[in-house]
C-alpha cells in the first residue's frame, strides 16, 4: 500500500476550512414535484496534546518523555438518488476517509497517516444494483472485510435476494510498521530491518463470495459463501448459514453458523432465542460453539497447532420498572475443552429520566472468570443535559483483579465530557480521563472534538 | 488508608452520587387527560361545560400540529392551586422529529369520527406513549414501495432523519447491538435507508486512527465493547473469550498496539512476557504447549510470522520440540502446500 498520505491528509484537513455552502435536498422537495436527491457532508476534527513515556522501557530501562500533538480529521460525504443515463434516482456515491497529523512524532513514526475507508458508487436499475469501488462485506460466511472491487445485488422476486462480490482485500496498515522485528531464529535477524522485508504483493490478496437469501414478513434465511486468498494460497473458505423466525408472537429464534469447508469444522455457531415475556420483561438465551484456531488464516503455521474448542451458554434479561428504571442482567458460562470453566456475569441498573434536562444513570456490577485470572467491576455512569445544547457526562470504574497484575490488585478509571451544540450542524466536545492501572501508574488523557455537518444531513452522518 | 483503597472509595462515592442524582430528577407529571375527558361532572346545570380535546388543543394554521393548552384555561377552574397546574402542564422534552401530518384532515375522516384517542390512546391509557408509533400510520397508509426503497421523505423531514431512531420496528434498544450484524445482512436495503457504509466502518474498521469509544466518549447509553476503561481489563477479556476478539481483529492487532507503546517482545530488546518454565526442557517439561492448544489465537498475537516464527525452530520435523499437531490431526492439504513446507522440508 502507498505510505505517503501527506497530500491526502492535507486535503482532508482542508475540508474543515470549507464554508457551509449547500443544501442537502432541493428546495421544494416536500411537494414531491421536484427531482428527489440528497447529499451529505460530515467532518470531525480531533485534537489532543499530551506527554508520553514508555514505562518501563526495554529491559526495564528508564526512557525519556516526549510531547506529542495528534490531530485527526474524519470526513464523509456522499449523494443519493442521482439521475444517470441508466435511469432516474439510479446512482448513489459515498466517500469516507480519515487522516492524522502527528506533531512531535518520534524518529520512524510517520508525520502523516490516514486511509480511505469507503469510496464507492452504487448503480441501481430495477431489481439490480452494482457497487463499484472500496466497500465492505460483513456477516454470513464473511467477517467484516474491506475490499476494492465490485458487488452485484439482485432482487429475484418472491422475497429472494442474491448478491456476489469480488475484489482485492484492503490490507491492514500495520503490516509495514517501522521497528517491527520478527520473533525468529538468529538467521532471521536480517528481517529485523523493515526495509529488508519483502513488500506485500497487493494483487495476491483477493476475495470473493456471495449470499442467497429468502425473506418473508417475519422469516429470514440465507446461505452464503466467502473465500479469501493470500500470497501463499487459500486463507479461508467458509460457508455460512443465517436464519431467523418467530416461534410465537413474543419469541424469535435465530441462528448463525460458519463452516470451514477445508477443515470441515465450525469456527463459530450460535443459536439464540429472544422472548418478550411481558411488557416489562425481555429474556434471551444464547448458545455458542467456537474454535479459536479456525479463526486463523490457513496460511498461518499456528493454525495447525491448536484444535481446542469452547462452548458458551447463557442468558440476558431486561426488566423495566416503570417509565424510567430498567434492570439488565446477563450470565454466561464457558466450558473449555480440558480446562476449568470460565464465566461472566453482569447486573446493571439503568435510569433514564426524560425531562427537559434528560438524565441517564447506569450502575453496573460485573464478574468475569477466565482460566487464569478474573475481576469484579463496579461501573457508574451519569449523563445529564443542562440545557437543550449543553450536556455533560461523568464515569467512574473500579476493577478488582483475582490475581495481582504486576503487583496491582485494582484499577480505577474516571472520565468526563462536556459538549456544546451551538447549532444543529456544529458540536463541540471536551473530554478527559484519568486512570490508575497495572499498565500505567497514572494515565491522563484529554481530547477536543469539533464535529460539523455541511447543510442539514439526510443520513445519520456517522456512527 | 492505602491510596488504592481511597481510589476505590472514590468510585463508590461517585456511584452513590450518581444514584442520588437519578433519584433527585423528577419527570413532569403527566396531565390527567382521562379525568378531564370523562371523569368530570359536566354539562348539567351548575356544572362546567364538558371538555373534549379541542377544548384545550387547537389546530395550528396548517393543521400540522396541535397547540399545547394555554395555562390560563386551567386556571379558569383551578384557581386554588395555580402552581400545581403550572407544574402539570410543564412542556415535555422537545420532540426533534416532525412528521408531515394534517390533524384537521384526519379528524374529518369518517373512520375517526373526530376522535383523537383513536391514534393517541396513550393520553387516556397508562403505559402507552402519548404519541402513536409509526406502525399506527401503516394501519391505513400503505407505503410498501417507499419502504422498500428507503424513501422516508416527505412524511419525515429530511433534516430530522439524522436523529431519528426506529421505535416500533427494529427498535434500536440495548439488545439490538447483539444481532445487528445479522439484521444488516438480512435487511440490508432497509438499513441503507438511514445508514451508510461509512457508518459501519466507523466502528468496524479496526485500522482507523481512533476507536469509536474515543470518537464518541459521551455515548454512555451505548453498549460499546471497548468502553469503560477497556485497557485495564483487555488482557483478561482476551483470555476469557478469544474468538470474541478474533471476530473483528486479526492477531496482528495485538502486536501493532503493543509495538506502538513499546511493550512488545517483538521490539529489539523487548521484554519476554512469559513466566519461568514457559519453554522448558525434555526433563523439566514446559507449559506453553498446553496454553497453545487451548488458545492459539493468544500465541498468534505475537508469533504469527509465517516461516519466520520461532515456533518452527523447535517444532519442525526433526526439531527437539516434537510434533505440534493435536492428536488425531488429519490434513486435507496438498503435500506441496507452501505453509506445510515451513516444517516438512
Amino acid at each position: 500500500m502507498p505510505r505517503k498520505f501527506g497530500p491526502l491528509a492535507a486535503l482532508v484537513v482542508g475540508l474543515g476550512a470549507l464554508p457551509e455552502s449547500a443544501h442537502a435536498e432541493p428546495p421544494g422537495h416536500a411537494d414531491g414535484m421536484r427531482d428527489r436527491y440528497g447529499w451529505w457532508a460530515h467532518s470531525e476534527t480531533y485534537a489532543a496534546l499530551f506527554r508520553r513515556a514508555l514505562l518501563p522501557g526495554p529491559n526495564g530501562s528508564l526512557v525519556s518523555t516526549d510531547t506529542v500533538a495528534p490531530f485527526y480529521e474524519y470526513a464523509s460525504l456522499g449523494a443519493t438518488d442521482l439521475d444517470t443515463a441508466l435511469g432516474k434516482d439510479s446512482l448513489d456515491i459515498e466517500l469516507g476517509l480519515w487522516s492524522r497529523a502527528l506533531f512531535g512524532a518520534r524518529d520512524g513514526e510517520p508525520l502523516f497517516d490516514g486511509d480511505v475507508q469507503i469510496a464507492n458508487a452504487r448503480l441501481r436499475r430495477g431489481p439490480l444494483s452494482l457497487r463499484l469501488g472500496r466497500q465492505q462485506v460483513a456477516g454470513g460466511a464473511a467477517r467484516f472485510v474491506r475490499f476494492d472491487g465490485a458487488e452485484l445485488q439482485a432482487e429475484l422476486g418472491a422475497g429472494i435476494t442474491a448478491n456476489a462480490y469480488g475484489g482485492w482485500t484492503v490490507l491492514p496498515r500495520w503490516n509495514e510498521l517501522p521497528q517491527y522485528a520478527h520473533l525468529g531464529a538468529a538467521p532471521d535477524s536480517l528481517l529485523r530491518d523493515s526495509v529488508a522485508q519483502e513488500p506485500a504483493h497487493r494483487g495476491k490478496y483477493w476475495l470473493t463470495g456471495g449470499r442467497i437469501g429468502w425473506a418473508s414478513a417475519e422469516r429470514r434465511v440465507g446461505l452464503s459463501f466467502h473465500e479469501q486468498r493470500e500470497p501463499g494460497g487459500l486463507a479461508r473458505r467458509n460457508l455460512g448459514l443465517d436464519a431467523r423466525a418467530p416461534l410465537a408472537s413474543s419469541a424469535t429464534l435465530g441462528t448463525t453458523a460458519v463452516l470451514d469447508l477445508e477443515r470441515a469444522r465450525f469456527p463459530d455457531a450460535r443459536v439464540w432465542l429472544d422472548t418478550r415475556a411481558s411488557s416489562v420483561a425481555d429474556l434471551s438465551f444464547e448458545y455458542l460453539h467456537t474454535e479459536p484456531a479456525l479463526f486463523l488464516s490457513h496460511q498461518s503455521v499456528l493454525s495447525v497447532f491448536g484444535s481446542a474448542a469452547y462452548d458458551e451458554a447463557g442468558s440476558l434479561a431486561t426488566l423495566r420498572a416503570g417509565r424510567n428504571l430498567a434492570f439488565d442482567g446477563a450470565g454466561f458460562a464457558q466450558i473449555y475443552a480440558g480446562e476449568r470453566p470460565g464465566a461472566r456475569a453482569e447486573l446493571a441498573g439503568r435510569w433514564v429520566a426524560v425531562s427537559p434536562q434528560t438524565t441517564f444513570v447506569r450502575l453496573a456490577y460485573a464478574r468475569l472468570l477466565s482460566p487464569d485470572n478474573g475481576y469484579h467491576s463496579l461501573r457508574s455512569s451519569l449523563s445529564r443535559s443542562f440545557s437543550a445544547r449543553f450536556r455533560g457526562t461523568l464515569e467512574a470504574y473500579a476493577y478488582l483483579y483475582d490475581k495481582a497484575i504486576r503487583g496491582y490488585r485494582a484499577s480505577t478509571v474516571y472520565a468526563t465530557t462536556l459538549s456544546f451544540e451551538p447549532s444543529p450542524a456544529l458540536n463541540l466536545l471536551w473530554g478527559a480521563s484519568l486512570a490508575h492501572s497495572p499498565y500505567a501508574s497514572l494515565d491522563v488523557q484529554t481530547e477536543v472534538r469539533v464535529s460539523y455537518a455541511f447543510g442539514p444531513p439526510t443520513r445519520r452522518g456517522g456512527p | 488508608m492505602k491510596p488504592s483503597s481511597l481510589r476505590l472509595l472514590l468510585v463508590l462515592a461517585l456511584s452513590i452520587a450518581a444514584l442520588l442524582a437519578a433519584c433527585a430528577v423528577q419527570n413532569p407529571a403527566r396531565f390527567p387527560h382521562l379525568t378531564h375527558l370523562v371523569g368530570l361532572r359536566c354539562g348539567k346545570p351548575g356544572t362546567p361545560a364538558c371538555l373534549d380535546c379541542n377544548s384545550c388543543h387547537a389546530s395550528s394554521k396548517d393543521g400540522a400540529r396541535l397547540a399545547s393548552a394555554d395555562p390560563a384555561l386551567c386556571v379558569s377552574c383551578h384557581q386554588a392551586n395555580p402552581r400545581v397546574v403550572a407544574r402539570v402542564i410543564e412542556r415535555p422534552a422537545p420532540v426533534r422529529a416532525h412528521i408531515a401530518f394534517n390533524h384537521d384532515q384526519h379528524l374529518a375522516m369518517k373512520e375517526l369520527q373526530g376522535q383523537c384517542v383513536s391514534c393517541h390512546a396513550g393520553v387516556v391509557k397508562q403505559g402507552v406513549a402519548p404519541l402513536p408509533p409509526m406502525s399506527e400510520c401503516f394501519t391505513c397508509h400503505e407505503h410498501q414501495a417507499q419502504w422498500d426503497s428507503g424513501q422516508c421523505a416527505p412524511c419525515h423531514s429530511a433534516k430530522d432523519l439524522a436523529r431519528t431512531l426506529p421505535q416500533s420496528f427494529l427498535r434500536h434498544d440495548q439488545g439490538f447491538a447483539r444481532h445487528h450484524g445479522q439484521v444488516a445482512i438480512e435487511d440490508r436495503q432497509l438499513c441503507q435507508s438511514c445508514h451508510t457504509q461509512t457508518d459501519c466502518a466507523g466502528c468496524h474498521d479496526v485500522t482507523q486512527g481512533l476507536s469509536i469509544e474515543q470518537r464518541r466518549p459521551e455515548k454512555l447509553e451505548s453498549t460499546l465493547i471497548h468502553g469503560g476503561g477497556f485497557l485495564v481489563r483487555h488482557a483478561i477479556e482476551a483470555q476469557a473469550e478469544p474468538t470474541r476478539c478474533a471476530r473483528c481483529h486479526t492477531p496482528q492487532t495485538c502486536d501493532s498496539c503493543h509495538l506502538e507503546r513499546g511493550v512488545s517482545g517483538n521490539l529489539p530488546g523487548g521484554r519476554n512476557p512469559h513466566p519461568p518454565g514457559w519453554v522448558g526442557t525434555v526433563a523439566t517439561g514446559s507449559s506453553h504447549g498446553r496454553e497453545a492448544r487451548r488458545d492459539i489465537l493468544l500465541c498468534a498475537g505475537c508469533h504469527d510470522q509465517g516461516p519466520n516464527t520461532n515456533c518452527i525452530r523447535c517444532h519442525k520435523v526433526g526439531g527437539f520440540g516434537g510434533n505440534p499437531h493435536p492428536s488425531g490431526w488429519q490434513s486435507t492439504r496438498s503435500p506441496t502446500d507452501s505453509m506445510c513446507r515451513y516444517c516438512h522440508e
